[in-house]
């Protein structure tokens, strides 16, 4: 129940910044939907792998191809849907208790919590250089064969 | 023909992009490959965060240089959809400066979404969020009103002073007291997830994610341009939130 309720917010946060990052028309819901799978797949990862970091960048990967095909479609540059497409997996809240540990002046959360959303936003970066890097081998092989 | 004018328009569509929030490398492509569509000799561009600086040489030998120095973004990326667009146009058609100069006129007059939609979206994000990381429905609502006011507060002191730290110590502060006095009425349960819902709104997480991601692609100078950004924005929501919770933490215990 948890996680439906948390996959649809996911959806309607995604949505959400699309709108603030001003994208149009059909783009938007592709975005959103976009949003909605990091989260999914990042959920059904958990059956597989224990390690938070993993499970941000194999999701990161899989939405960062998404992308990348939509892209295609749309003829339309990636970022339209990839910075809506990772929005549920910004480590807001590691961020927000990094912060928090930082006024409190409890200096070892502030260290370990600190490193956690450091982790996070590596792992998310990282998932993107490997999604598009993957998806550029497919293009390159899709145009090896027809050629 | 490659002329001053016509690189000051290729360097409008480059910084255009690069405000409304596109990467690095694609700004840098653009201009190359556009420069290239009019037979320049030799183009080198130099992208960093803040600055693009094109030198270029024609086919006679004249070169030319010209650089931009950009202060301010703003994310729109149905503005840098459009852009990329024109610049495919460009590199294929080789299109007279003029046209160029009209077409940006044009993108730059595309509207955005209004003010009230802001406002709304502003509230359904902070909600949303607030119940995304465990908050109940009575929470996403007070979340919800204090977005409100956060947009409010934002261009607010937007209009007194457009330092970045200074609006980030100023919203986040607003966000803090509103929060501890919602609970401390008895309307909001948890704080925290109040606080998490809107400052979803203000945290620089994709600035963060993108400053790694620019340092692993070898645009390392403008990484750590974005980084220095990104840690200076979060220490001044720190802040902000460090007043309310000082001043007006005692309230609640």
């Amino acid at each position: 129940m948890i996680y439906t309720i948390q996959i649809i917010m996911a959806f309607l946060g995604s949505l959400g910044f699309s709108i603030l990052f001003n994208i149009r028309g059909r783009k938007l819901w592709y975005a959103a939907i976009g949003g909605m799978l990091s989260w999914v797949i990042y959920l059904l990862l958990d059956f597989w792998l224990t390690s938070e970091i993993s499970r941000f960048f194999i999701s990161t990967m899989i939405v960062t191809i998404y992308s990348e095909i939509l892209a295609r479609i749309e003829k339309t540059p990636t970022t339209t849907f990839l910075t809506s497409s990772v929005i549920p997996l910004i480590p807001g809240r590691s961020l927000y208790y990094t912060m928090s540990y930082a006024v409190n002046g409890d200096l070892d959360k502030f260290v370990s919590s600190g490193g956690q959303t450091v982790g996070l936003s590596a792992s998310i970066a990282a998932g993107i250089m490997a999604g598009s890097s993957l998806f550029k081998v497919f293009i390159v092989i899709q145009q090896k064969l027809k050629g | 023909m490659l002329t001053e004018e016509l690189l000051c328009c290729v360097l409008d569509i480059g910084e255009q992009m690069l405000v409304s929030g596109a990467e690095i490398n694609r700004v840098e492509d653009s201009i190359k490959r556009i420069c290239q569509a009019y037979n320049a000799k030799r183009v080198d561009v130099f992208t960093i965060t803040s600055s693009i600086v094109v030198t270029l040489q024609r086919e006679d030998g004249c070169t030319f240089t010209q650089t931009r120095r950009i202060y301010k973004y703003s994310t729109n990326l149905d503005k840098v959809d459009k852009l990329n667009n024109l610049s495919r146009y460009i590199c294929s058609y080789t299109p007279e400066a003029n046209y160029i100069k009209n077409q940006l006129i044009e993108i730059n007059e595309r509207k955005t979404y209004s003010p009230l939609v802001q406002y709304i979206v502003y509230a359904l994000i902070a909600g949303v969020f607030t119940v995304f990381f465990g908050g109940g429905l009575r929470d996403a609502l007070v979340s919800s009103i204090i977005a409100v006011f956060l947009k409010l507060s934002i261009s607010l002191s937007q209009k007194v002073d457009t330092n970045i730290l200074f609006v980030n110590i100023i919203c986040s502060f607003v966000i803090g007291i509103l929060a501890i006095l919602s609970v401390s009425i008895g309307i909001g349960e948890s704080i925290d997830k109040i606080i998490i819902g809107n400052i979803m709104l203000m945290i620089p997480g994709i600035a963060l994610t993108n400053s790694i991601r620019d340092i692993i692609r070898g645009d390392t100078i403008s990484g750590l341009f974005r980084l220095c950004e990104a840690i200076v924005i979060a220490l001044s929501i720190a802040i902000g939130f460090g007043i309310a919770s000082i001043f007006f933490g005692g309230i609640i215990k």
